[in-house]
């Protein structure tokens, strides 16, 4: 797929698998990676930067098996922003297929 | 590429970041890697899917640079939208001609043009001094000149002060025009300098 494509939604789409449960880096990279063909080690940057900006707060948690892994968490601004943002994707989208779609006359 | 091999060299491709920074950023490859085995996949495998760690440290260094940016939960987020898919792309202008432009210019014309006139002001200030002292000057020949010249004396000194005030008006004004000009001048040179034509 389109890199350009990917790289404005990456935000969006880790924010959104956050919504319900908390996620370790490695599981949100094999999910996103499956579904939209990124390399795992770009998924890293992303919670980085996330975290940087606030989004989500990092806390560390034992595992059965190996390590402790780092989950990744929500924040209220995360919340916000991830509203913010689908609003924005969903009203982008629609415009976009209504000119891909030719319906727009 | 080996877990070691990768560390070593995303490490290698951080190195303009701090070495906290550093030392996070492999500690999450470091734990990735360790899932993945107990996952049954291979160092070799692993390194496949995380991808190039000279890509991988470009998004840690771009991202790095973009951080001002941030977001905020509100209509910005167009521009955090917009941001990531392409970058701020406003490419730096080429400030080089008309920086030359600038200094040539300045330098072989304007500061000749600029010396030639504020000299002509400054000789047309001396003038007028010239001429006030003379009206002054040929007033005081008057005790020793014959009394029919007296009058045309006295005429002489008044039609020369008036002529002085006149240059002086004519240069209190050249003078403020000049400045004014050169002001402008001045400003117009700092606009090309700094922003171009």
């Amino acid at each position: 797929m389109n890199v350009q494509f990917k790289k404005g939604v990456l935000d969006l789409c880790v924010l959104s698998m956050l919504k319900d449960s908390d996620q370790y880096g490695y599981e949100l990279a094999n999910t996103l990676s499956a579904l939209i063909q990124i390399a795992d080690g770009t998924v890293y940057p992303i919670l980085r930067k996330l975290a940087t900006d606030g989004m989500v707060t990092t806390y560390l948690q034992e595992s059965q098996s190996g390590p402790p892994r780092k989950y990744y968490k929500l924040t209220g601004l995360g919340r916000k922003t991830l509203a913010a943002l689908l609003e924005e994707w969903l009203t982008f989208t629609r415009s976009v297929n209504q000119i891909v779609g030719g319906e727009c006359k | 590429m080996t877990r070691e091999e990768y560390l070593a060299a995303l490490k290698r491709a951080l190195g303009s970041l701090k070495e906290t920074e550093i030392t996070e950023i492999c500690s999450d490859f470091e734990e990735h890697f360790s899932i993945g085995l107990s996952q049954g996949k291979t160092e070799h495998e692993i390194s496949a899917e995380l991808g190039d760690p000279r890509i991988v440290a470009d998004t840690y260094l771009n991202d790095n640079t973009e951080q001002a940016s941030g977001y905020r939960p509100t209509a910005q987020n167009t521009a955090a939208i917009t941001q990531t898919v392409a970058p701020n792309q406003v490419p730096e202008k080429d400030l080089t001609g008309p920086r030359l432009f600038v200094i040539l210019f300045n330098l072989f014309i304007m500061i000749w043009v600029a010396i030639s006139i504020y000299a002509t002001i400054v000789s047309l200030w001396a003038a007028t001094a010239g001429i006030l002292v003379a009206s002054g000057a040929v007033l005081t020949t008057i005790p020793i000149l014959p009394s029919g010249a007296v009058l045309g004396v006295i005429l002489a000194g008044i039609g020369l002060f008036f002529l002085a005030v006149c240059i002086g008006i004519l240069c209190f004004f050249l003078t403020k025009l000049s400045i004014i000009v050169t002001r402008e001048y001045v400003k117009w040179n700092k606009k090309v300098y700094n922003e171009g034509f």
